[in-house]
């Protein structure tokens, strides 16, 4: 005996009907910018290899006033992408050191320490310093 | 399909590395300087090239362009998926040209970061 299948069926603006929907649907977006940061920074390692000229007219182009205010939006979503991505380790993995597996929130919090320490290890290390 | 785990697995490797990676590199690169937060500026030409000449930097980079082009462009075909791409032609379609866009973009941070200094 076979089930009967059902159609699969998601109403067209689903992830605008709650806030947790949208935030879920705000992360996928989020995802995909990292994308077009990743073309981007391939594109400034291209610029960098043509000259300085080439190199100079690509962050001008960068830090236009459209452009750079287009850019905080997708920061905005680059950065809560890495949140929320924060936010699932411990509940799509829950990490058990102890009896019970830690509470969401705790491996939240030692993910976000830990982002700021290699932060600070990219300032230092990559660039170089302030 | 075979490479299916492949592509998951790059995909959560590439979430943890623009997670850690990705906010604290665009801030330093294109904000910190034009928005005035930052005593000199990282990107400048002069700088970015003498950074540029280490190894580690360059690995950096590497790391971090495979990681989010792997990670964004398996979200994107979820997303496409989801607005309704779907069928096995569709998909099929979707992982040409998106894996390929991760894949060649990778191999292209590859090529940057080791020329001029392995070759």
């Amino acid at each position: 005996m076979t089930g009967r299948e059902y159609p699969w069926k998601r109403r067209p603006g689903w992830w605008l009907r709650n806030r947790r929907y949208l935030g879920f649907q705000l992360r996928e977006a989020g995802g995909v910018v990292c994308a077009l940061y990743g073309l981007v920074l391939l594109n400034m390692l291209i610029q960098l290899r043509e000259g300085e000229s080439a190199y100079t007219a690509f962050l001008d182009l960068l830090r236009t006033p459209p452009v750079l205010y287009l850019n905080l939006v997708l920061f905005a979503l680059v950065v809560w992408h890495a949140l929320t991505w924060f936010m699932l380790i411990g509940k799509a993995q829950p990490i058990q050191f102890t009896r019970q597996p830690l509470p969401w929130k705790v491996v939240f919090g030692v993910n976000v320490l830990l982002w700021l320490g290699v932060s600070g290890a990219v300032v230092y290390l990559i660039f170089g310093g302030i | 399909m075979l490479l299916e785990p492949v592509f998951w697995s790059l995909f959560s490797l590439g979430g943890f590395i623009t997670a850690f990676l990705f906010p604290v590199t665009l801030f330093v690169l294109f904000f910190a300087a034009p928005l005035h937060l930052w005593p000199t500026d990282p990107a400048a030409y002069t700088t970015f090239l003498g950074h540029w000449k280490g190894p580690l930097v360059r690995l950096f980079f590497f790391v971090l362009i495979g990681g989010s082009l792997f990670h964004g462009t398996h979200r994107l075909k979820f997303m496409l998926v989801d607005a309704g791409f779907k069928g096995p032609a569709a998909e099929a379609f979707l992982d040409l040209i998106l894996n390929g866009v991760a894949i060649f973009g990778s191999l292209g941070a590859l090529f940057y970061a080791v020329r001029g200094w392995l070759f």
